[in-house]
């Protein structure tokens, strides 16, 4: 036989053939007149089958009360339909010897086969269906299975794999091996050996949760439901599982309680034993019910156990990611608190130079500072560093430092910032700039000396309402090395000079729109008459009462010109 | 947000799309520098960027700087209104080589 056979194709012929006196006894004792001297006949002419089935019949486990020795005899002690089953079982047991399928251990599969029968008798005699009929069928039940193999020994090696499953696991593997089932199968041989049609249906159904039409063949395909079950309880693996599940079967399909049920497992290798004897097939030492229910609950008990300790795993990750959250937040606000140390200080109230940050969640890049020289000058700046978080801020605190320390020796904007360009373009990484407007501020004499690299522009306001701009000529710094950084100088007078950061333009009003640069020139001009703090204050206060979140930090400075001589 | 990568000449054009934000440049970023490490020459088409931040015009100044010690060609083509308002303002436009289209470019060589 052919390891890929595809069973669409079978033919009667690659079907194993039963002896043919097992068959023409079953066949006669089918009949509804059983004609003695037919089957006188028959016997007398395999003697050797003759002899096994008086063994059979004659065994403790169909306890007939006195010794037959005659087949004929055999059919009116047991009844008609008792031999037929006896010739059926004997028959099928030899249509398969030990060594048909090579690598297969047959035995096995009697093993399971044989609790399936007596589980089956067992379930049958709790409903009133007949005993010997419910042993057949249970013993026939997978023979499609057996037969599957035989015509793919290729695929020997995964009967121990089936074996540990439950039964509609087992059904769900046996398709993708064989691409087809052992109701298939089952019902096909069956049909080929001219079964009797409650066989033949009960094989071919067994699995199917849908009725058959015939009351009595419906009832025999739900207990084969249930013996399957009950069947694997002491061959699979999962027995708890299997448990709960019989117990549920045989309450819902044949409405059994759970002191039955018990009956119903407990009973298994006892009988099992004996039906083996009976038949004449050789069997391993049963597990009694007990023993496997303190198997199950052990297992039941490992797998508590692993599931709590998953779950102390997974509260241990959860609090060291928490752990580790709050460290990761500590640092960030630590880092948040000296980044905010690097701010100048609130000046005095009559110093002409304030700002202001308003941080949004992030590490910033923005930045602001001034301080006065040992002549009366004062330098200030605004800048925001390219990108957000760790790596912006640490660029922003190079920067504001560079920018306080050289800007002590060096008094000229243009080449302060020139210089500053110079230190970042020797460590640039990533492509990071910093985008700065710079001055120095001489309040005796109302001189400002402007530079922007690459940043919005200034925005100076006069006493007389009226903007000036002054608009980026350098590049933002840190891009290319000895750029130009041209002054503009002008006199600031009694106006006000105001340099900002873009989350102050892109920032959004209450309303959800942005505050652009048009809306700020009219704050400007609408609080020109303010104290300088309070109107940077209430620029911000524009941009924390949208119901948006800051999305950047937003930065104001504001040097306020005080008119010479005043 | 989506990039979408051709070969026109001697270059390789990287098209930007939608949002070149905190999110998008780090995407943009590495593709920009991965053809570039592949010795390309490269144009970045930002004709369907619709709003770019610092951290998008830092992904272009790396390309630029890594271009320029390889000694690669980079540039921008089909510069959108939003990204040349950002790179106008940062004067930027003065630092990177901008075209009209690939065509306009190879056309001219």
């Amino acid at each position: 036989m052919e390891a890929s056979h595809i069973f669409s194709d079978i033919k009667p012929t690659d079907l194993p053939a039963p002896p043919q006196a097992a068959i023409q006894i079953m066949r006669a004792c089918s009949k509804a007149e059983v004609d003695h001297t037919a089957l006188t006949k028959l016997a007398s002419s395999d003697p050797i089958l003759t002899a096994e089935l008086l063994r059979v019949v004659n065994s403790p486990y169909f306890g007939l009360s006195k010794e037959v020795t005659s087949i004929a005899r055999a059919v009116t002690v047991l009844g008609q339909r008792a031999l037929r089953n006896v010739a059926l079982c004997v028959s099928v047991r030899d249509a398969l010897k030990e060594d048909a399928i090579p690598g297969f251990d047959t035995s096995a599969f009697w093993e399971d086969a044989i609790r399936r029968a007596v589980s089956a008798r067992i379930l049958g005699s709790m409903t009133s269906v007949d005993l010997d009929d419910c042993f057949t069928a249970g013993l026939l039940q997978d023979f499609g299975l057996l037969v599957m193999f035989f015509l793919q020994p290729a695929h020997a090696s995964r009967w121990s794999e089936l074996r540990a499953q439950d039964p509609d696991t087992r059904y769900g593997t046996e398709i993708a091996i064989f691409n087809t089932t052992h109701e298939k199968v089952g019902r096909m041989l069956a049909l080929t050996w001219a079964l009797p049609e409650d066989l033949v249906e009960s094989m071919g159904h067994h699995h199917s949760n849908k009725s058959i039409p015939d009351d009595n063949h419906d009832q025999l395909r739900k207990i084969l439901q249930c013996s399957d079950w009950v069947a694997a309880v002491y061959n699979a693996t999962d027995k708890g599982d299997i448990i709960d599940q019989c117990r549920k079967m045989l309450d819902d399909l044949l409405g059994l309680d759970s002191a039955q049920a018990e009956q119903v497992l407990t009973a298994i290798p006892d009988q099992a034993n004996q039906a083996a004897e009976a038949l004449g097939l050789r069997i391993e030492q049963q597990q009694d019910f007990d023993s496997i229910i303190r198997e199950a609950n052990v297992r039941l008990a490992e797998a508590n156990l692993s599931y709590q300790e998953l779950t102390w795993q997974l509260e241990n990750a959860l609090n060291e990611r928490d752990r580790l959250q709050a460290e990761l937040n500590n640092e960030l606000d630590l880092a948040r608190e000296v980044q905010s140390s690097l701010l100048p200080r609130a000046s005095s109230v009559d110093y002409p130079v304030i700002g202001i940050n308003l941080s949004a969640r992030h590490l910033s890049g923005d930045f602001y500072d001034f301080f006065t020289l040992p002549d009366g000058r004062i330098y200030f700046n605004l800048g925001d560093v390219s990108g957000k978080g760790v790596h912006a801020a640490l660029l922003m605190a190079k920067t504001i430092s560079l920018f306080r320390c050289l800007g002590k020796r060096i008094d000229d904007p243009g080449q302060l910032l020139g210089q500053i360009n110079n230190e970042l373009c020797e460590t640039s990484t990533r492509g990071m700039f910093v985008t700065v407007a710079a001055g120095l501020y001489n309040p005796k004499t109302g001189n400002v000396q402007m530079v922007n690299a690459g940043h919005l522009p200034a925005i100076m306001v006069g006493k007389d309402g009226k903007f000036g701009k002054l608009d980026a000529e350098g590049l933002p710094l840190g891009i290319i090395a000895d750029g130009e950084y041209p002054v503009k100088s002008f006199n600031l007078s009694d106006g006000s000079l105001y340099l900002f950061s873009d989350g102050v333009t892109e920032g959004y009003l209450i309303g959800g729109e942005e505050l652009g640069m048009r809306g700020l020139l009219n704050l400007f001009r609408s609080l020109a008459n303010k104290p300088p703090q309070q109107r940077l204050e209430s620029i911000t206060a524009q941009l924390t009462n949208s119901a948006e979140a800051l999305r950047d930090d937003a930065t104001l400075v504001l040097v306020e010109g005080v008119k010479p001589g005043a | 947000m989506e990039s979408n990568v051709s070969t026109e000449g001697p270059f390789t054009v990287i098209a930007l799309a939608g949002e070149v934000d905190l999110y998008y440049s780090p995407k943009a970023r590495e593709q920009i520098l991965s053809y570039l490490n592949k010795q390309k020459n490269v144009l970045v088409d930002l004709s369907k960027v619709a709003y770019i931040d610092s951290s998008g015009v830092a992904s272009l100044v790396e390309g630029y700087q890594l271009a320029r010690s390889k000694k690669l060609q980079f540039g921008l083509v089909g510069v959108s209104q939003p990204a040349l308002q950002v790179l106008q303002l940062a004067r930027l436009d003065k630092v990177f080589p901008i075209h009209g289209s690939v065509a306009e470019l190879i056309d001219n060589k």
